[in-house]
């Protein structure tokens, strides 16, 4: 029925003009809600040749038809394609005896030591027993800071309520020593105390101190840890994409591996700082490919959730 | 060095003008896309490069121009003059005062630099031969006192802080009211990270802030900073009294634009960055000097002299 109508309304067509001036002012709307220029421009740019030539719909008009098509980029560039289920992870690993290891890295200050001791509380609620490794040997203050966040966390859960058992521990080595080791002798004493998870904390580093990177692919090769997360701060712009290129890059360049262990999911924190500037969190997916697993939303233990898809598109296109 | 890439980037879209055989409508949009592109891309808020557009635009009437280098002169004076109020905030950045007690409140978001940030402070006026002390007033973080207590023994620089008291309120008096007795001159509080959604957080800010009276307050960012940073800036200095802006994080990669939003905000000038870790990885920053040297303005008095 419809087919005897369409030549009345008149097909229309998408061309490139009609979509520039619609396409720029998304791009500067998407750069507003900090979605990184680059990224931005890219998004903008695939949505223009999938949409260049096409049909316009009857009832449709071109900026609809490009805000739809950017929402199902943005939905895509968001839902991870590959689940990354911790919990189930821990109980596999926990059935074949060995702990299981997370390691946290990122540049300074983004809430690694922080939402670390989130993911302790977290696993712990859950029933498993938790070794926090302290392999930031370097900032002032950091095994200190740990020291509080496992002893805050014991408080919370006391072995008389677990059947005797210390469900948190800290092993830590002081400062000043090789952070690579340290990591490995948590991961022994793990194993033989019959803990469930290793967390590892690392210390700050920015992407091009070379030094400082180098160190970090040590001990991710020597260690293996069955999950690296990636610590980036919601509020980060521009720098989001080089600092997820170039973390990855180390890992892979100073590895010398086949298969060197890249980064295998993202830890989005200081959600609760931005309003409704959630673009970090499709700069870093875009980037990596790789999802957000945690949303860090506080400063609390509770403080951590899950990334909520439709909530960010729908702020990122408000 | 700091936003040099951004500087460069100027500095050729300006030179564009010269290339040019005729200056249109065409040549002076395409010379203040790339200016627009290259501080979007250093973080700079959208709004207030759109704002830069606008006014440049607003300024620049190209059929009323005379023709030839005049017209590239004035529309170089107009760009700018209007990056100029970018990082201007066109006030003197507060001094210390020898011999008295200078008290310097630091304040910020989560994880901006604050607490390694006031040791390097410390450390520089220390070095120069004022009394420094730091009194850390941050009770929220884990291991907060200790970080702060690390950096100042490692410097030598007396501290105040507790363990037991809970309250950043009295803590940060009692710190301050002893190193004033005791005559230091640079006397500095370090406090928690906040911002500006949480309520209870920005009036304890405030609460330090009126106990402790400060003579100036510091207002710590992290180069890499996004969007986000213009109205968190914006609530700091509607909350309390601030007079000045460090960015620390410059050996990184960030460009940094997120600090002109800053200072747009706060009407603060830069007056410090960090670049590093350790203790002296800390340069003094004046507008002025920077400006000529990061926007090019040697390269660009050469443009319009020629
Ligand atoms: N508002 C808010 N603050 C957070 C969040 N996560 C961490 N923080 C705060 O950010 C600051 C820095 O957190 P840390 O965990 O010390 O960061 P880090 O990455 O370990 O820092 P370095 O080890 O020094 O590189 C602290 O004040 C935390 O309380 C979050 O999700 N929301
Ligand atoms: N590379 C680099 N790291 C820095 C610089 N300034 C601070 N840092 C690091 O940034 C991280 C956070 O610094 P802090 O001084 O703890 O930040 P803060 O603002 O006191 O944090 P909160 O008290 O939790 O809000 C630490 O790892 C510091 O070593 C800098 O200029 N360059
Ligand atoms: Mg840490
Ligand atoms: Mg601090």
């Amino acid at each position: 029925v419809f087919n005897m109508f369409k030549g009345l309304v008149g097909q229309k067509t998408i061309t490139a003009e009609a979509m520039a001036p619609v396409l720029d002012k998304m791009r500067d709307h998407l750069i507003g809600k900090n979605v990184a220029a680059d990224i931005a421009d890219q998004l903008c740019t695939s949505v223009a040749t999938k949409l260049e030539g096409r049909v316009l719909g009857t009832f449709s008009g071109v900026t609809s038809t490009i805000r739809q098509a950017i929402r199902d980029s943005l939905v895509q560039i968001l839902t991870p394609k590959r689940r990354i289920d911790i919990l189930r992870d821990v109980m596999e690993a926990k059935s074949q005896n060995r702990p299981y290891t997370i390691t946290f890295c990122g540049v300074n200050g983004v809430g690694k030591s922080t939402n670390l001791a989130k993911i302790c509380f977290w696993l712990v609620e859950n029933g498993f027993r938790v070794l926090i490794a302290a392999c930031d040997t370097f900032r002032a203050g950091a095994v200190e800071q740990l020291r509080t966040h496992a002893r805050r966390m014991a408080a919370l859960h006391p072995p008389e309520n677990h059947g005797g058992v210390k469900m948190v521990q800290l092993y830590e080595k002081g400062y000043g020593k090789d952070a690579a080791g340290i990591a490995m002798e948590a991961i022994n004493f793990a194993r033989e105390q019959h803990i469930d998870v290793v967390l590892v904390d690392t210390a700050g580093r920015m992407q091009d101190n070379e030094p400082l990177m180098r160190a970090l692919s040590k001990l991710i090769k020597v260690n293996q840890p069955e999950l690296v997360l990636f610590v980036g701060e919601a509020l980060v712009g521009n720098d989001s994409v080089d600092q997820l290129t170039k973390f990855n890059q180390a890992l892979a360049d100073f590895s010398s591996m086949e298969n060197p262990r890249l980064i295998d999911g993202i830890l989005l924190t200081k959600f609760d700082t931005i309003d409704d500037k959630v673009g970090a969190s499709i700069s870093m997916t875009y980037t990596t490919g790789q999802p957000v697993v945690f949303v860090g939303t506080g400063q609390t233990y509770t403080d951590l959730k899950a990334l909520n898809v439709q909530a960010v598109v729908n702020a990122l296109l408000k | 060095m700091v936003l040099a890439d951004l500087g460069r980037k100027i500095t050729n879209a300006l030179r564009s003008l010269s290339n040019a055989t005729v200056i249109n409508e065409e040549v002076l949009n395409s010379m203040l896309g790339e200016i627009c592109r290259a501080l979007i891309e250093s973080d700079v808020n959208i709004m207030l490069v759109k704002k830069l557009r606008e006014n440049v635009r607003a300024s620049l009437d190209l059929d009323d121009m005379a023709a030839g280098l005049n017209k590239r002169r004035m529309i170089q004076s107009v760009v700018f003059r209007e990056l100029v109020k970018l990082v201007d905030p066109g006030v003197k950045a507060w001094q210390p005062v020898k011999g008295k007690s200078n008290i310097i409140m630091f304040v910020g978001l989560q994880g901006s630099g604050k607490t390694t940030t006031c040791t390097k402070l410390a450390y520089y006026y220390q070095k120069k031969g004022w009394k420094s002390c730091l009194t850390c007033a941050d009770t929220f973080r884990a291991g907060a006192f200790d970080q702060l207590k690390q950096n100042a023994t490692k410097a030598r620089i007396p501290f105040y802080g507790s363990y037991t008291e809970m309250d950043p309120v009295v803590i940060a008096a009692e710190g301050v009211e002893k190193f004033r007795q005791e005559g230091f001159e640079i006397i500095i509080v370090d406090t928690s990270g906040r911002h500006k959604q949480e309520d209870s957080l920005f009036e304890e800010m405030l609460q330090v802030s009126n106990a402790v009276s400060p003579d100036n307050i510091v207002f710590v960012m992290d180069a890499s900073i996004g969007q986000a940073c213009e109205s968190q800036a914006r609530a700091f200095k509607d909350k309390v009294d601030v007079g000045a802006v460090i960015i620390t994080k410059l050996d990184g990669h960030a460009k940094g634009g997120g600090a002109l939003s800053a200072v747009a905000a706060t009407k603060s000038p830069i007056v410090f960055i960090g670049t590093g870790e350790h203790i002296d990885d800390f340069e003094p920053f004046k507008t002025q000097p920077f400006i000529s040297k990061l926007l090019g303005m040697g390269d660009i008095e050469g443009l319009i002299d020629r």
